[in-house]
């Protein structure tokens, strides 16, 4: 099967005749990458499967406006930054009846994932980087596992470079102080 | 200003991590998927998207509880019941109006005025009216009754008439 670009992809998604072709081809490419993202966010698989879901209905509803002015995956990852936000939005409010803090309940949904299987430093680097202000886990998470660079990564989250290495510093150094330090 | 300016800076020198950070970053973080879950992932995403467009199509054809069509009606039908429980006034078959003369004009004065009141009162005129009538008729018609001179002087009295007439002088 020939290779796509993301241009020519978006430009097929428009074709009528080949909307679903494009489409499946956008999402068997980025699928993976989407979805761990969004999972070293919302830690659980449920909920990232149907935060990953959310996320590529909306590509689906929304290319056909995509004005190509960013790259395709700058806006995917866009999409993914919010999507992710709004459903911890949503599970912080009901952590507020738990009377627990949104960063315990994910330590404790980390380990009662039969989705993982993390050993003990993977434990305390994944526990270091949920403490990070979300901000910064995104900052941190986008630089670190997902090799963006900071021009990229100043376009998914509205802000200028500058801050953006200023905050991959202090999560770096955070979380090696906590890891290292424990 | 000048601080965060340091910041950036140092930042800009300091892009390396620590070796543990670096080591950390090629291994495996943990987090595992269902078999086979990427492979089905697409056709779901594609099945929600067809219920959803589906769901959207019969919401169209029936308006939802939201729409001005649907919760006009009830609400104009919902204030035209409270009109008629609260402002139509409900009719008292206990008591019933005497609709004389009388009557009518206390109640167009004072419309407060108690019904019973009213009724006991025209009654009570009545009553006198009847009495005095039938006393006077009796005085003339009744040749068998014969007044007292004290009966005469207080008929006089209530008529305001001068009692001096009794006299023969």
């Amino acid at each position: 099967m020939p290779e796509y670009t993301d241009i020519e992809l978006i430009e097929l998604f428009r074709d009528a005749d080949k909307k679903h072709f494009a489409y499946n081809l956008l999402v068997r490419k980025y699928q993976e990458k989407i979805y761990f993202f969004i999972r070293r966010m919302v830690i659980d698989h449920e909920d990232s499967n149907d935060v990953v879901q959310n996320v590529f209905i909306k590509v689906w509803s929304n290319l056909d406006s995509f004005r190509e002015d960013s790259k395709f995956y700058t806006w995917l990852y866009r999409i993914a930054v919010n999507e992710s936000l709004s459903f911890m939005k949503s599970r912080n409010l009901r952590s507020y009846l738990s009377l627990s803090s949104p960063e315990a309940i994910k330590m404790k949904t980390l380990n009662a994932d039969s989705f993982y299987n993390g050993d003990e430093i993977q434990k305390r680097l994944r526990e270091a980087i949920i403490r990070l202000p979300k901000k910064q886990q995104l900052v941190f998470n986008m630089k670190y596992y997902d090799d963006l660079s900071y021009d990229e990564i100043s376009v998914i989250l509205g802000t200028s470079v500058g801050a953006l290495k200023a905050s991959y510093h202090f999560a770096v150094k955070k979380i090696e102080n906590s890891v290292l330090s424990d | 200003m000048k601080m965060k300016q340091n910041i950036r800076n140092h930042a800009d020198t300091q892009e390396t991590i620590s070796p543990f950070l670096e080591s950390m970053k090629n291994k495996p973080d943990g987090l595992l998927v269902p078999d086979g879950y990427f492979e089905s992932l697409n056709s779901n995403i594609v099945d929600r998207i067809n219920k959803e467009q589906n769901l959207s199509y019969s919401q169209n054809k029936i308006p939802s509880p939201g729409k001005p069509v649907v919760w006009a009606p009830i609400m104009v039908t919902a204030i035209a019941a409270l009109l008629f429980i609260f402002f139509i006034p409900a009719k008292n078959e206990a008591t019933s109006i005497i609709n004389d003369d009388w009557t009518e004009i206390y109640l167009a004065y004072d419309a407060s005025y108690a019904e019973e009141a009213l009724i006991a009162e025209s009654s009570l005129i009545d009553n006198e009216i009847n009495n005095s009538e039938s006393f006077a008729e009796s005085l003339l018609l009744n040749t068998n009754y014969t007044p007292t001179d004290d009966e005469i002087a207080d008929y006089l009295e209530t008529q305001e008439i001068d009692t001096d007439i009794l006299t023969n002088d």
